[in-house]
């Protein structure tokens, strides 16, 4: 059984002049100890997803209008608020974007991490200090700096503090948002090699959101490609990778630039996502697909199938059309 | 074709509380027409800066800087406002790069009004004419930048920077802040507008594959120094010193069949703060000896056009 099972999850931000639909009737599900990775541009509806699942969507405007997020057989959304709070940063815990926007300033690093253990595990102040300095050696930084500042820290030193108060509780389930698109190649591969190795020893899942697909290849298990709020398609690497079946996914691998190939001229995919406040009928991806046929404007299609473990959402592709 | 721009032995130092900081350090090129030179680094190598310093856009501390030719490193105020004629920027950030006050048309219009050329119609003709150019169609014309996307502002600061048609062009980080899809696009007209029209690009980037994608040559930054220049392809075929090794082994590749080459490099950049006489590669290089640390390497060309600053350099490689 998966430990996290997500089924038709819709999250909407509702204002006075419209209603955003950020999240549509997404399914998705990681199993113990896999990483599932979750690919999308600006916009789809990743980071809303991720909130969703920690039940951080600020209410009002944002709502989870309708689905299930089963984590180890319960349903978060039915949970109360108070069982919610002890679930956050001890089963499931995330790390955000930004190291630098994500401590907090005026307080030592090592007391942020202690603050995490204090709160969730049965222990003592003196306990949670020194599995906070534990935790800082297993991010490789030397158990003295736990009592500097952030300012203190480079950009990737800090995200490996982000990362060291994630796992101070060893939780089942890690959402990691884009955590490394704000550090320099090299520290990037430093961090995604310790967040792989810390997984192995801790057997977290994780749920990695990204929209680098070299990260993908490199880090994940199973892929999830999203576009305005919806999985397009979805499988494992070499489903994504070798076979990729939606206009989407292979305008993506067309878009960019190859290290290994000459591409005199890259293949962008035409336009723009569309404003997800006001969506296009049937197919999202009509108004920019190059397969586009007329019922792709009127039909919505459906999340099919179309190999063991391989779902695609496209009409043509579930016609066999292309 | 000809060279358009040659630097030579270019310094950028700046005075901070905490003492010198060299952002360039001793870095020489040329770039001849037409073609595209990629700099790349990561954040804090002093590649934005070598970029605004060859636009003369900061004071250089030493060195000297050519363009068509002439000597530009000690040009009057008056002859380096002629200057912007001919080389322009394109700023990395199209969201705080644009007045959030003028509306595109104003925008674009800017650098025209600036320098008094064309009036009235004719002026206008050539705004309309820029935005077909870089691809904005005419309802944007009254838009303002907030209500545009990344993609589009990116179009608006491509056309100010083409409004006065000038030969050189220094792009900062021009795609870094887009997503994908229309990253690609961005570059595609950024190289159908060099077929065009012609010109000569420095093209500041932390991307690889985009630097390998658009450049002729590469230029490899860390802390200040040039640590390998060469061309473009070769660059990627066979990188001979151990920090582009690193950098590049660091890229994760979309391709689930690629053998990775493990070489994690440790360390972090060290500070550009009154570095000590040693290669400043020396604390995170693998190969690093006695020598490394006590002096400053110099560059040589191993082999023709490519440019290493290494002691090892040979030895590593076994040439």
């Amino acid at each position: 059984m998966s430990l996290l099972d997500i089924k038709g999850l819709t999250i909407h931000y509702i204002t006075h002049q419209n209603t955003v639909r950020a999240v549509n009737d997404v399914d998705l599900s990681i199993d113990t100890g896999k990483t599932l990775g979750l690919v999308g541009e600006t916009g789809a509806g990743k980071t809303t997803t991720a909130l969703g699942i920690l039940r951080l969507i600020q209410t009002p405007p944002g709502k989870i209008v309708s689905g299930e997020i089963l984590f180890d057989g319960k349903d978060l959304l039915k949970e109360s608020e108070h069982n919610i709070r002890m679930i956050r940063g001890n089963d499931i815990s995330m790390i955000f974007q930004d190291p630098m926007t994500a401590l907090n300033p005026i307080m030592r690093v090592g007391d942020q991490i202690a603050e995490v253990v204090y709160l969730h595990g049965d222990c003592t102040k003196e306990e949670a200090k020194e599995r906070s300095l534990h935790m800082l050696e297993t991010v490789g930084i030397r158990a003295e700096r736990s009592t500097e500042f952030p300012h203190q820290f480079s950009g990737g030193m800090k995200q490996r503090v982000v990362i060291a108060m994630a796992l101070a509780c060893k939780p089942k389930l890690l959402i990691a948002d884009e955590p490394t698109t704000a550090l320099d190649v090299t520290i990037q591969a430093q961090v995604l090699k310790m967040i792989n190795e810390l997984k192995a020893v801790y057997n977290t899942s994780m749920l990695l959101i990204t929209h680098d697909l070299g990260i993908v290849a490199e880090t994940c298990d199973e892929v999830a490609i999203m576009y305005a709020g919806q999985i397009v398609e979805y499988g494992n690497l070499e489903h994504i990778f070798d076979n990729p079946k939606h206009p989407y996914t292979i305008g993506l691998f067309k878009s960019l630039p190859s290290l290994d190939k000459d591409v005199e001229r890259l293949s962008p995919i035409k336009g723009l996502m569309p404003d997800p406040a006001n969506l296009p009928t049937g197919c999202k991806f009509h108004t920019r697909c190059d397969h586009v046929c007329e019922d792709c404007k009127a039909i919505e299609p459906a999340y099919q199938e179309i190999e063991p473990g391989h779902f695609v959402r496209c009409l043509r592709v579930e016609r066999g059309e292309i | 074709m000809g060279e358009l721009v040659r630097v030579e032995h270019l310094k950028k130092y700046f005075n901070t509380p905490a003492g010198v900081l060299h952002a360039v350090d001793d870095i020489s090129f040329s770039i001849n027409k037409g073609e595209t030179l990629g700099v790349v680094g990561e954040s804090g190598c002093g590649k934005s800066t070598l970029g605004r310093t060859v636009l003369k856009l900061i004071d250089h501390t030493d060195g000297k800087i050519f363009f068509e030719g002439k000597d530009i490193t000690n040009i009057s105020k008056r002859e380096n406002h002629e200057l912007r004629k001919k080389m322009q920027l394109i700023f990395q950030d199209p969201y705080s790069s644009l007045n959030p006050r003028l509306c595109v048309y104003d925008l674009i219009a800017d650098p025209l009004k600036t320098f008094h050329i064309l009036k009235g119609e004719e002026r206008q003709k050539r705004v309309f004419q820029l935005m077909d150019e870089v691809g904005l169609s005419k309802r944007f014309t009254y838009s303002y930048p907030h209500e545009l996307d990344g993609g589009r502002r990116q179009r608006i600061g491509i056309a100010r920077a083409l409004a006065l048609k000038p030969k050189f062009i220094v792009c900062d980080e021009p795609v870094s802040a887009l997503d994908v899809s229309i990253q690609a696009q961005i570059l595609n007209l950024l190289q159908d507008l060099q077929k065009q029209l012609g010109f000569t690009y420095i093209f500041v980037t932390h991307d690889l594959s985009v630097v390998r994608h658009i450049s002729t040559d590469i230029l490899v930054m860390y802390i200040g120094v040039m640590v390998e220049k060469s061309p473009a392809k070769e660059l990627f075929e066979r990188p001979l010193h151990p920090y582009t090794k690193g950098l590049l082994s660091a890229i994760p590749i979309p391709n689930i069949h690629h053998k990775k080459k493990e070489i994690v490099m440790a360390g972090e950049l060290t500070s550009p703060i009154n570095p000590k006489q040693e290669c400043r590669f020396a604390a995170r290089c693998p190969f690093a000896t006695d020598l490394c640390r006590t002096q400053v390497p110099t560059v040589s060309e191993v082999f023709p056009n490519h440019f290493v600053s290494c002691h090892h350099v040979r030895e590593i490689n076994g040439i």
